[in-house]
Formats: C-alpha cells, sequence, structure tokens
C-alpha cells in the first residue's frame, strides 16, 4: 500500500480547520494543519508535506507572501491557494507566482479533494510547476503568459482575453477532467446562470483559432456531459 | 469656536468704527489743511473695517453651506449604509434561523428519515447563503474588475437571452415574444462584455417572468436611438407602485410584491452596474394593474470611452 500523502492546511479560522481537516482525512491525507503563513513556513522546513492547501487571507504573514517566500527559496511543494478573492486579476497572479491552483471560498469540500489529488497527479516532485513558466508550449503552438499573445505556427492569433485565459488554465492543467463550472469560476469569477454557455462559446472561439476539430482534436477535447480536457503534450520554454 | 468666529468677524468692524470715531472727534479746525485728511482717514477706516467683516462673515458662510453639504452627503451614505446592513442582516437570519432549527432537527430526531429531510433542509440554506454571498462578490467586483470590449452581436445575444427565458420555469405558461428590427438596417454592433451583457439581459427576462402570473405577455425587444441601442423587457405584471419604483434598483431591496418570490435581491443591482460599466443606462416605468417596461440604454458603435478599462488584448 502507497503511503498516504500529507497536506498540510493553513487557515487562520478554527472553525474552517476544525471541519475540513477531518473530512480530508477520511479522503486519505495525512493532514497537519497551521493556523497563520509563519507556522506554515515552520512546518513546511520540519514536516516536509507533500502539498499546501492555503488560505491567502491571513494576519501576519499571509498566504501570497508565504508562497512568494517557499518559490524564491526553491521550495516547489505543490500549493492550492485557498482565496476569497474573484478578481480576475487576482487569480492570475496567483498562478503566475507559482501556486499550483486555487479554489473560491466558498466551495465544496468535495470539490478541494478532486482539486488537491489532480495537483499531486501532476505535481513532479521539486520541479517547478506549469504554472510557474512563462512561456508554454504545445507543438506550434506557444503561450506567452507575460504579454498574453499566442503563437500558431510562429503567427500571433487575436482571441479576447478571456479565451486567453481559459488556454492559460487549459494548458497549465493538460490531461485533466475540466468541468464547466470549473472553467467559469477559473476565468470569470462567477458562477453564472448563463454560465455553461459562455464558455461553450470560448471553446469555440478557440477551436476556431487553433483550427482544431472537435472530432479529432489536437487541443481540446469535449468529454461529453462532463467538460473538457487539454490532450496536448505540454512542455515549458525559456 | 463661535466666540473665535464672531471676533475674527467683529473685530475689523469694531477697530474701524473707533478709528473712525477717533479721527472724527480728535477733529481740531485750527488746522484746516489736515481737516480733510483726518476726515478721510476715518471714513476710510470705517470702510476698511466694515469691508473686512462683511469679507469675513461671508467666507464663513460659504464654510458653513459647504460643511453642510458634505454632512448631508455623509448622511445620506451613512443612511443608505445602514439600510444594506439591515436588509442584509434580514437576508442572512432567515437561512440562518432554518439552519438551527434543522440541527436541532437532526439532533433530536429519532427517525432516520427526519434526520435526513433535516440535513437535506441546512444544505439547502447553506447554499442559498453561497449564493448571496457570490452575487455580493459579483456586485463588488463589477465596479473595480476589468471589462471586456469586444464587438457584440446585439440580436444574438437576445436571442440567447430569448432561448433562456423559454427554458426557465413557468414560461411556457406565459405569452413571450422576441422581437428584433431588420429594417431599415440590422442594429449595429455595441462595444463591451458579451458574458456580462448577457447576464443583464437574463436578469431582465429572470424577473419578469418572476413578477408575472401565468397568462401575462412578456416582450423582449430592441432598437436603435440615436447613438444609442435601447433594450427593452416590457410584461403586463401586476406593476410596481410609485414609491418602489426608485429603490428596485438597490441591493437587496424588496417590494411588497416581492415577498415570497425567490431570489437573491441583487439581480438589478447587477442589471444596473452592468449597464454603467458599459456607459449606458438602466431605467424603468411601471402603472400598477397594467405592467412595467425595464429599458437598458447602451452606447451603440465602436466609440471608446475615456474611462474604460481593457485588458491587454493580443494583436495580430
Amino acid at each position: 500500500m502507497q503511503p498516504k500523502p500529507s497536506i498540510l492546511l493553513v487557515d487562520d479560522e478554527t472553525a474552517i480547520t476544525d471541519n475540513l481537516a477531518p473530512f480530508l482525512t477520511r479522503s486519505g491525507f495525512e493532514v497537519a494543519v497551521a493556523s497563520n503563513g509563519e507556522e506554515a513556513l515552520e512546518k513546511v522546513a520540519s514536516g516536509h508535506p507533500d502539498m499546501l492547501v492555503l488560505d491567502v487571507l491571513m494576519p501576519r504573514l499571509d498566504g501570497r507572501e508565504v508562497l512568494r517566500r517557499l518559490r524564491q527559496g526553491g521550495n516547489w511543494t505543490p500549493i492550492l491557494l485557498l482565496t476569497q478573492i474573484g478578481e480576475a486579476g487576482e487569480r492570475a497572479m496567483a498562478l503566475e507566482e507559482g501556486a499550483d491552483d486555487y479554489l473560491n471560498k466558498p466551495f465544496d469540500p468535495h470539490e478541494l479533494v478532486a482539486r488537491i489529488k489532480a495537483v499531486l497527479r501532476r505535481a513532479r516532485p521539486g520541479q517547478p510547476p506549469l504554472s510557474a513558466s512563462n512561456r508554454l508550449a504545445c507543438g506550434s503552438l506557444i503561450l506567452d503568459r507575460v504579454s498574453h499573445r499566442v503563437l500558431l505556427s510562429e503567427a500571433e492569433l487575436t482571441l479576447t482575453p478571456k479565451a486567453v485565459m481559459l488556454l492559460e488554465y487549459m494548458l497549465t492543467h493538460p490531461d485533466e477532467l475540466v468541468s464547466r463550472e470549473r472553467l467559469l469560476d477559473v476565468v470569470w469569477g462567477w458562477d453564472y446562470p448563463v454560465g455553461t454557455r459562455a464558455v461553450d462559446t470560448r471553446v469555440a472561439e478557440l477551436r476556431r483559432a487553433l483550427d482544431d476539430d472537435p472530432g479529432a482534436p489536437r487541443y481540446i477535447e469535449t468529454i461529453p456531459g462532463q467538460g473538457y480536457r487539454f490532450v496536448g503534450k505540454v512542455e515549458t520554454l525559456p | 469656536m463661535k466666540t473665535t468666529r464672531w471676533v475674527v468677524c467683529l473685530a475689523p468692524g469694531i477697530v474701524g468704527i473707533g478709528l473712525a470715531l477717533y479721527f472724527f472727534l480728535s477733529y481740531d479746525a485750527s488746522h484746516d489743511h489736515i481737516v480733510y485728511l483726518r476726515a478721510d482717514l476715518g471714513v476710510l477706516s470705517l470702510i476698511v473695517g466694515l469691508g473686512l467683516t462683511a469679507l469675513a462673515m461671508l467666507i464663513f458662510g460659504l464654510l458653513d453651506w459647504a460643511e453642510q453639504t458634505r454632512q448631508e452627503t455623509i448622511a445620506k451614505a451613512a443612511e443608505e449604509r445602514r439600510r444594506f446592513l439591515r436588509r442584509l442582516d434580514h437576508e442572512l437570519k432567515n437561512p440562518l434561523t432554518a439552519i438551527r432549527a434543522g440541527l436541532a432537527n437532526l439532533t433530536e430526531s429519532p427517525s432516520d428519515a427526519a434526520r435526513r429531510e433535516a440535513l437535506a433542509s441546512v444544505e439547502a440554506q447553506t447554499l442559498r447563503l453561497s449564493r448571496l454571498s457570490a452575487d455580493l462578490r459579483k456586485l463588488a467586483e463589477l465596479e473595480v474588475r476589468l471589462v471586456e470590449r469586444s464587438p457584440v452581436d446585439v440580436p444574438a445575444l437576445l436571442h440567447e437571452a430569448f432561448s433562456m427565458a423559454q427554458e426557465q420555469p413557468g414560461a411556457n405558461e406565459r405569452h413571450l415574444n422576441l422581437s428584433i428590427p431588420q429594417a431599415p438596417w440590422p442594429l449595429p454592433k455595441i462595444q463591451g462584455d458579451p458574458d456580462l451583457l448577457l447576464l443583464a439581459v437574463h436578469n431582465l427576462m429572470d424577473n419578469a417572468l418572476k413578477f408575472t402570473r401565468p397568462g401575462d405577455t412578456l416582450e423582449l425587444h430592441a432598437f436603435e436611438d440615436g447613438a444609442e441601442i435601447v433594450i427593452e423587457v416590457a410584461d403586463t405584471g401586476p406593476g410596481i407602485p410609485d414609491d418602489e419604483q426608485p429603490h428596485v434598483w438597490e441591493e437587496l431591496y424588496r417590494g411588497v410584491g416581492g415577498r415570497g418570490i425567490p431570489g437573491s435581491g441583487l439581480g438589478l443591482a447587477l442589471v444596473r452596474a452592468i449597464a454603467e460599466r458599459h456607459n449606458g443606462r438602466a431605467t424603468l416605468r411601471s402603472r400598477l394593474g397594467q405592467g412595467t417596461v425595464f429599458t437598458l440604454r447602451l452606447p451603440a458603435g465602436l466609440k471608446q470611452s475615456v474611462t474604460e478599462q481593457t485588458q491587454p488584448v493580443p494583436k495580430v
């Protein structure tokens, strides 16, 4: 039997850690809890958890600063940020600073477990995640995450900002089934009644621009009734 | 404070009068050549003194007026804030009461079936609170978030909102009509965020469906009016009383007719915020017992506004 993955859960709200920790334990994880950023850094240094679930808004040292310090120190332990900030720009920043994924509060605890499992599956021990890289490539498709430019066979594509964000999330989460609700949360930061259609519209826009055939996809595959999956092989570029 | 102000105001006047009196009383007829000068000095000090007094009073008066206006604005904002807090408290109270009752049932109920029911009810109420929190966040974000500016095809947007409305519960009990002009030319595109605009029209349709009765008529139309695209959602519903009309755009406001109708109470506030972020307006006209029309006015064409915020859009 494989050892249980160890999770360090960091949140200053004991109401949240008291309820989430047993839930995560029941879901098959070894759980340790820290109630602020400083304690989190100490426990990472002493306990070497497999992954951190990190709240952003905390007293003393907030989640973002913990993330920054770990990454600057060359520590690439996978991190999932729990954010209350829905702003799309803030979420993009979280990924740019080297978080592996994020989840908006309030969330369904089952969704948290699904995100943790996906991040652990994708993690390459000791190496930066795809989301820490500024340039990603899949064949002749190149995404520059700093300038938000997309190149296909060296020609630049004209895409709406939301289509670029959608592509960015798909590229940083390859080979993962992503639900429409999740994409909505990522790109729009909201759930909305008009939501799932909005996702389909943007995916259609991307497919047109990438000349991707939904019947035989090179990039984005539709999983009927469930969502989308990026099927191409993603590499990091210097 | 008040005393200092009176001293500052009256001092120049009193000094002026005093000096004038001094000059007049020290009048000496034997020195003819300086009489005029002294008399002039008296008049001069009187004018300067009284003038300074008048000026000081005017300045203090203006300061008072500005302060009063400022206080009124603050008081209005404070009143709005209190009203919002009262409504928020009200919105939180009901689901929380239900949750507490549900939890009591959960611990005390003898039967499994009753416990399952209580659990389901608690879950439904927490979802309701989550939706409220999500809507509040949307509203807060709308003020600051980047609003995409891409050309939006209004007819396509209206068709989509219309077909979504047709799928809503209760839609088949009402007469739904969509009219989009083709002549003399199709509607021009507008610059904006297609998802937000769809949300705005959807909320108006959703609202109309909720507040009308079976058998009522609902119409979605659009037309061009000068430099604006006008989108209207009209219904033959019960109408909104005059005194409630200005408030329906406020966050968490519920009119008398709206009690018992589910919803976060933020739908129309979102519509207004979306219209404003697109440099447009949202208004309504309503007659009690006859119906209501909600109007969205959005600038047509490709004109860019000064206040817009855009994300870097990839260039060709």
